[in-house]
């Protein structure tokens, strides 16, 4: 069973079984797969350098739009204007954060420096709000009723599985958020 | 926003001690632009309160009642500036995972846009 993060004069140290860390390494990999920007033949390479994005239009895809949302709340065509000029730095700030996130399963001992804890809060968070999307969590009563799926010896179909791991990695987001908000309070 | 499932409620209760100390030097009147932070169920409350303390430098008081706010009313605004600064904020916000907005600020002294108009729901 994983341990919750805990902080400590090391820096925050957690626990992952190694079943725990293949599946977190397959849902960062899913996300970063959604993330990836395709390659388009005809991009200028100038612009892709700056990270301007004149293709760049909202996602289709609930889960994309969540995690890449409108800038203003009715305005789609200035909403447009600005996504073309900061998606693309979001994608890949997010992308780094998850690659990140999925090094550091690779390593024995579970300790995160500050700038690893923060990747993992986003990329933690990232995968929560993609599976919320998949499970239609829509709002309170919705996530209080994924909330009461907790038994793995119950999940017999994709949607009671989803449930499982959303938990799972509220859990383990959880954990780790007390202890940034500990290490926080230590520096000050 | 959700509270954790196993780690207890510690994070709802901010016992509010005095005023919030307020980090931010910009004042309203020549300010015209504001940052919305909206609810959702899937972001944590600890989450979205640890993010507004380490980007913005928010006292853990102001952080949680702001965190509160997007919680109870739905929305809040959580930092105001030029469009240019609060769109800057915004883009940190999506890279945090928060769900934000720009909007230009009504009712302001100094913006002349919110004149005749009522406040904005």
């Amino acid at each position: 069973m994983a341990k919750a993060f805990k902080y400590g004069h090391k820096g925050i140290r957690g626990h992952l079984e190694p079943a725990e860390r293949e599946l977190l390494r397959s849902l960062f990999d899913d996300v970063i797969s959604m993330l990836e920007p395709e390659e388009r033949a005809d991009e200028d390479p100038l612009a892709a350098l700056v990270g301007l994005d004149t293709k760049a239009r909202e996602p289709s895809d609930r889960a994309l739009r969540r995690l890449l949302p409108n800038v203003m709340k009715n305005d789609d065509a200035a909403s447009l204007e600005f996504r073309r000029y900061t998606e693309r730095s979001l994608r890949e700030g997010k992308i780094g954060a998850l690659k990140a996130a999925a090094l550091s399963l690779d390593r024995e001992d579970l300790v995160l420096a500050p700038a690893d804890a923060r990747h993992w809060a986003t990329a933690l968070n990232d995968v929560r709000l993609v599976l919320a999307e998949r499970l239609d969590i829509r709002d309170d009563a919705d996530a209080d009723n994924v909330h009461l799926m907790q038994d793995w010896s119950e999940a017999e179909d994709v949607e009671s599985y989803l449930a499982l791991v959303y938990n799972f990695t509220t859990w383990l987001q959880e954990s780790l958020v007390q202890a940034m908000v500990h290490s926080l309070d230590a520096r000050r | 926003m959700t509270l954790s499932v196993a780690l207890g409620p510690d994070t709802r209760e901010s016992t509010q001690t005095g005023t919030a100390t307020s980090t931010d030097v910009l004042t309203a009147p020549d300010i015209p632009w504001n940052l919305v932070i909206w609810n959702d169920p899937v972001n944590l409350m600890s989450y979205v309160s640890y993010v507004f303390r380490s980007y913005f430098g928010y006292s853990e008081t102001k952080a949680n009642k702001l965190m509160m706010e997007v919680h109870k009313k739905g929305r809040s605004i959580v930092a105001h500036g030029s469009k240019e600064q609060v769109e800057q904020h915004a883009v940190a916000m999506h890279g945090y995972g928060l769900w934000a907005t720009v909007e230009k600020a009504t009712g302001g002294n100094g913006s002349g846009s919110g004149k005749g108009k009522g406040k904005r729901g």
